[in-house]
């Protein structure tokens, strides 16, 4: 059943095994059976209900120690409508964790992979070479280099922490409960039931990525795209004007002004 | 109705200029590599004298590239992490070019060798094996921008062909300096007939990269919203218009085609210079305009 209602379709699902197994027939007692059935870890991030505090991105820094002037998950401001008019909205961003990732197609060494077991887009920091393709590759900009460790790095989904059972950093540190992490195959999870009822989208749906990240009521004006007014020069102006592009002292610096 | 960004996290650019470097070298290396094979695989004797200073041009170019390609890791002691068989990606033209990168500088120093040895009928089999290695270690370098699916100004079929045609263009005004250099300190000159042969070629190839070109501003002109501010901002970069093809491609052309400069050795030395410059700008821009559309 859970099959019919994959909201994504699951291209790459290597579900060789039988969807049940006679030991998992829903006793507590069966936990290494359930344990071996392949997951597909997904998040839900509820638009509505997300209130712009940034404790995702402050969870996720302290959990993954992430050095200073970059993140693994950040809070896209995004401001819609005319005065009076004005809304403001929070986009959620982190790694998608694709089925179809365009950062494992391109690295020449394998050292990004997205797991089988569970669909998790993870980093081999000891293989990678640092060439810096999957940063080019990425259509989401959710990867980067980190300074100290000198690779490509980029939210796992705190993949300790869900190996352990525990839920993402970011999840636990959302106050308004925003953000919902589960399993997309598991019919009881929360996750599944959302997604089930809610209608969801998902960043850049045209390029066949097929994200693990969903949005609640994120529209089309939300897609990380601006609009333009007719004029060239001033559309490439108007462009770079709401892209905050520190210089390279920023980077250097990490943001000490 | 409006949208605004009010704040959101870019992040930095992963390259540094040793990229198009790299695709600049291995491009130059390519192109003379095909050229020295005109005489010593495809059989036209004119290009003879040609062969050996190609030859050798390209694989100490060859030496250059994948030093660009370390200096720019950020974990230059790994590198040979690509050249381990598990860690292969069928998927990833880096891993194929990798090996390209190394197979093809020994192939080309065998080729040297029998060159100099004057062997002609080895130097022929090696040739044709060594050709098709120089188009692909060229190639890949298309492919690993034409199969990067998130940026419009690389994710285009044209890329291969446009990397491929723009090595040769390269190369072959390269060895037209190297051939001016060489007809001053040589006892016999040489041929008025190689000089108009090559300037035929570069005049044929700088008509074909701008079909490229006009090709690409058609289809991105009418693309996704990324495609279309890419062309815009390639439009507004000055690096862009004046330099990759007003000056390293219209005003070399013209000094090509017009018959007041077409004969002289001067002028056809100050368009293969420009020409050697406008590549450059040209694997530049390819590289860093993909970089300022912003995909966060």
């Amino acid at each position: 059943m859970s099959k019919i209602l994959k909201p994504q379709g699951g291209v790459l699902l290597a579900d060789s095994r039988p969807a049940s197994s006679p030991s998992q027939s829903g006793s507590p007692a069966a936990e290494p059976a359930q344990s071996a059935r392949p997951k597909r870890w997904a998040m839900l991030v509820d638009q509505r209900r997300c209130i712009g505090c940034h404790s995702c991105t402050i969870a996720c820094k302290s959990e993954n120690n992430v050095p200073l002037g970059f993140w693994r998950s950040w809070v896209k401001g995004i401001q819609k409508g005319n005065f009076p008019d004005v809304g403001n909205f929070f986009l959620r961003r982190l790694c998608n964790h694709c089925d179809v990732p365009p950062c494992c197609q391109v690295c020449p060494v394998q050292a990004t992979a997205r797991r089988d077991e569970d669909g998790v887009v993870v980093m081999y920091y000891g293989k990678c070479i640092g060439c810096g393709m999957c940063i080019a590759a990425c259509p989401y900009d959710a990867r980067f280099f980190n300074p100290i460790r000198n690779t490509a790095d980029k939210c796992d989904f705190c993949v300790e922490r869900i190996d352990k059972g525990l839920q993402p950093a970011c999840v636990e540190a959302c106050p308004s409960r925003a953000l919902v992490f589960g399993d997309m195959d598991d019919p009881k999870s929360e996750l599944f039931q959302r997604l089930a009822s809610l209608p969801t989208t998902v960043i850049k749906p045209e390029l066949g990525t097929h994200p693990k990240v969903f949005y609640v009521a994120a529209e089309k004006s939300l897609k990380g795209r601006i609009s333009y007014s007719d004029d060239f020069k001033e559309q490439i102006l108007e462009y770079h004007k709401h892209i905050p592009s520190p210089d390279e002292s920023y980077w250097k610096e990490g943001g000490k002004e | 109705m409006d949208t605004s960004v009010l704040y959101n996290v870019p992040h930095e650019i992963p390259w540094k200029v040793y990229i198009p470097l790299y695709f600049y070298f291995t491009g130059l290396s390519a192109g003379s590599f095909i050229l020295s094979s005109l005489s010593t695989v495809f059989g036209i004797k004119r290009f003879k004298p040609m062969a050996l200073p190609a030859a050798i041009i390209s694989f100490l170019l060859l030496l250059l590239a994948p030093a660009c390609l370390i200096l720019d890791l950020r974990q230059p002691f790994r590198f040979w992490h690509t050249l381990v068989p598990q860690y292969f990606n069928s998927t990833s033209a880096l891993s194929y070019g990798s090996w390209l990168l190394t197979v093809y500088p020994i192939a080309n120093l065998v080729y040297i060798y029998y060159i100099f040895v004057k062997n002609d009928r080895i130097t022929r089999i090696l040739g044709m094996f060594t050709v098709p290695l120089a188009i692909f270690v060229h190639a890949y370098t298309g492919f690993a921008f034409a199969l990067v699916r998130a940026r419009a100004w690389w994710h285009s079929a044209l890329m291969p062909g446009y990397f491929l045609t723009s090595a040769l263009l390269s190369g072959i005004a390269l060895l037209v300096v190297v051939a001016l250099i060489m007809d001053r300190w040589r006892k016999e000159p040489l041929e008025a007939a190689l000089f108009r042969d090559l300037r035929l070629m570069m005049v044929g190839i700088l008509l074909m990269d701008l079909f490229w070109n006009g090709s690409f501003w058609l289809t991105l002109l009418v693309s996704t919203a990324d495609g279309y501010v890419s062309i815009l901002y390639a439009f507004h970069e000055k690096l862009y218009v004046w330099g990759e093809l007003v000056s390293g491609m219209l005003i070399p052309l013209a000094i090509l085609v017009l018959p007041k400069t077409r004969d002289d050795r001067i002028w056809l030395c100050v368009a293969s210079l420009l020409i050697i410059g406008g590549v450059f700008l040209m694997r530049y821009s390819v590289v860093f305009i993909g970089f300022e559309i912003p995909l966060s």
